[in-house]
């Protein structure tokens, strides 16, 4: 299971507080924590309030590559800003997100190729998420179909089935489980899975009970990776005990603590 | 395994005409890959797509059967990688080589040393499995003659090694019924190979010079005939190891239907160490045949030995033989230990036992090769199935007392066992590592 940590983003009041005043240390600190939590990769998101996202961004990368080795996930609907950032990444990194829309397809994959980066593919189109699982998963097959077209290797496809709120789309989640089952039945090797964890709990006052379930149900059903709050100690146990069930890990007392030391 | 989207996609028309029934073709793929929809609905697949889209749900590796009879052998149609993921099928034939320049009188030597290479191994028969019969002589008349030779003096299948078509065929008149298997063949005279091995219905082996090589070779042959087992042309070991496991993973992950077949391997090393640790090698890594110059029993045994562990199912506990067994020089005063007869309980014990250097006497019950607790939890370890093993073992003709120890964790059966049998029963440690304290205490 991929982490992705999802604390630098200006959303974060601490962040969006840091990017404004171009303060990079808790920025750096944010991303060290991160780190020692067991992160794989780290999520770069200038919030929304950055003026300058292509300046933003890379500022962002820049700093914090100056305290980790880990792989940046750049999060980022400006184009641009991510192809300046994948420019300065020092390890191959990830670019969030690619919308199945031939136009970002044409121009996101080749990037992704060009610089060995991981791309995460949303099941969904600029008319906004389908409901059910089918239509989900009709637009992984197209995405997949692109990665075959422009080379990209299928393991660095990250197909993202778009969790919502349960609260106030709760028919959708039982439909994120069963689409994740049918991406990996497209392609040999399968494509990747990932989903923005933390979405599906958004205000709600449950969110650590409702992401960790999700999390274990979507694992079962062969989710590969995830967007998450890597500092919830509980998730990553919850996380690293369901790999354990899986066989993914072999057993041993000191699991947990294990886990967090993998690398990627 | 089954097929996944996109290779059924690329096998199809892309006119998206919806007269499948199904709104484009990419759709119509994800329907056929989920079993909602069947191929056939669609009017403009190709016959090539369909033979492609219908092997694909083929074994990954042929099975390919050599020899008639009790000796046949099954080869290939494995379908893992590492055996802890399901278990290895079908065991690496050894096909011992003979020349046929022997006189007469070694030849029959030979084919004699040869039928004599087996072993008893926890209660299997262990031999070699096939003569590999080399025309080294180069003469079809001399190569026949051989073969008449050999086939009089043994029942084991052959692999007849020529790369002269008349000798081939000479042999094959004489050895046809027996299924043996042809070598090789080539690029140069493959046409002719494959029409005998096809009049004679027999496997053949496609023999390439590298892996690439082998694979277009066989893209050539297989539409002709599919019978084959392939040899890459590799001989030293580490080239052997890398075909080996390339032509394993393609076949199984891939699906690469032109290496999706068993192989033979050759060890060509002239030191006996050498070869026995080449061949160690190809049985743990995928060969289907190994040919070797080997022939003596010390070299053979182990490579029967490993052969026989590699390809144990990892799934299925491994068990002792349920009698009696006697651990250092014993007497009729010597102790007598109980266990199970799972592998691991009994030469735990055994080690122990050995250890506390007080000869002793280790009675196994047959628990189906279940440890102590999961034989006693599921109902095999109980006091009626110990104290019937006592008696039925023949234990009591041996010693002079009627004393025996069981394992500390079921000293719940102690009274009832003594109840049932009328022996003297001792709850021993726990653990088998208290075995030697516990027996200076008790018997020394």
């Amino acid at each position: 299971m991929i982490l992705i940590g999802e604390k630098v983003n200006g959303m974060f009041k601490v962040i969006g507080k840091a990017v404004a005043e171009w303060d990079p240390r808790p920025i750096q600190d944010m991303a060290k924590q991160q780190e020692t939590a067991g992160a794989h990769y780290l999520d770069i998101n200038t919030g929304p309030k950055a003026e300058d996202q292509v300046k933003t961004l890379k500022w962002m990368s820049e700093v914090v590559q100056e305290v980790t080795d880990l792989p940046l996930c750049l999060d980022c609907t400006n184009l641009d800003a991510v192809e300046a950032a994948l420019k300065i990444l020092k390890h191959p990194g990830m670019i969030n997100s690619c919308k199945c829309e031939q136009n970002e397809i044409d121009r996101l994959f080749p990037l992704a190729v060009e610089h060995q980066a991981a791309i995460i593919g949303l099941c969904m189109n600029n008319k906004g998420v389908p409901k059910s699982a089918e239509d989900r998963a009709a637009f992984a097959m197209e995405l997949v179909a692109n990665a075959d077209a422009y080379g990209l290797p299928f393991e660095d496809l990250y197909l993202d089935p778009i969790a919502l709120p349960v609260n106030v789309a709760q028919e959708h989640a039982v439909e994120v489980l069963e689409t994740i089952r049918q991406i990996k039945t497209l392609s040999n090797p399968a494509p990747r899975t990932v989903i923005g964890l933390s979405n599906v709990s958004q205000r709600t006052p449950h969110r650590p009970i409702i992401n960790r379930t999700f999390a274990i149900m979507a694992m079962a059903a062969g989710l590969d990776s995830a967007i998450l709050d890597v500092l919830d100690e509980p998730l990553v146990d919850a996380i690293a005990t369901a790999r354990l069930i899986m066989n993914k890990d072999i057993y041993c007392d000191s699991y947990q603590k294990v886990f967090r030391q993998h690398s990627i | 395994m089954a097929l996944t989207g996109l290779d059924i996609f690329k096998q199809l028309p892309k006119k998206n005409c919806k007269e499948c029934g199904v709104a484009t073709c990419m759709a119509f793929a994800m329907s056929i890959a989920s079993g909602k929809a069947a191929l056939e609905s669609c009017p403009y697949v190709s016959e090539e797509a369909k033979e492609i889209l219908g092997a694909a749900g083929a074994p990954p590796i042929r099975l390919v059967k050599v020899g008639v009879g009790e000796k046949a052998l099954a080869l290939g149609d494995e379908t893992v990688i590492f055996r802890h993921d399901k278990t290895f099928f079908h065991p690496t034939a050894f096909a011992v080589s003979v020349d046929d320049t022997l006189s007469a009188d070694l030849l029959a030597a030979k084919i004699a040393k040869i039928n004599d290479l087996k072993v008893e191994r926890v209660g299997q028969e262990l031999s070699v499995n096939l003569i590999a019969v080399v025309n080294a002589s180069h003469d079809s008349a001399k190569y026949k003659d051989t073969i008449e030779k050999v086939t009089s003096q043994t029942d084991f299948p052959l692999v007849l090694i020529s790369n002269n078509i008349a000798a081939l065929e000479a042999a094959l008149s004489v050895v046809s019924a027996n299924r043996p298997l042809i070598y090789a063949a080539t690029a140069d005279n493959y046409e002719q190979v494959i029409g005998l091995a096809k009049s004679y219905n027999c496997p053949v082996v496609v023999k390439g010079n590298n892996l690439a090589d082998t694979a277009a070779l066989v893209e050539k042959v297989a539409p002709l005939y599919k019978e084959l087992v392939i040899d890459t042309g590799s001989r030293t070991t580490s080239q052997v190891l890398a075909d080996q496991t390339q032509i394993r993973r393609l076949s199984i992950k891939k699906k690469f239907r032109p290496l999706g077949y068993p192989t033979i391997t050759f060890t060509t090393s002239d030191d006996p160490r050498e070869e026995v640790i080449q061949a160690g090698v190809y049985i743990a890594k995928f060969a289907s045949i190994i040919v070797v110059k080997a022939d003596e029993k010390s070299q053979i045994l182990p490579l029967l030995t490993w052969r026989q562990n590699v390809y144990t199912d990892p799934q299925k506990p491994i068990a002792v033989e349920a009698k009696i067994y006697e651990i250092g020089a014993v007497t009729p005063d010597s102790p007598v230990y109980i266990c199970t007869n799972f592998a691991l309980t009994y030469f735990a014990v055994e080690g122990e036992v050995s250890g506390s250097k007080i000869p002793g006497y280790i009675l196994p019950v047959d628990t189906d090769g279940t440890s102590i607790l999961t034989s006693w939890a599921s109902g095999k370890f109980t006091a009626d199935s110990i104290a019937e093993f006592l008696e039925s073992s023949g234990i009591k003709s041996k010693i002079n007392h009627t004393t025996c120890v069981i394992p500390g964790h079921t000293a719940v059966l102690s009274g009832k066992l003594k109840e049932k049998s009328g022996w003297n029963v001792l709850v021993g440690p726990e653990e088998a590592a208290g075995i030697p304290a516990f027996a200076k205490a008790h018997f020394l």
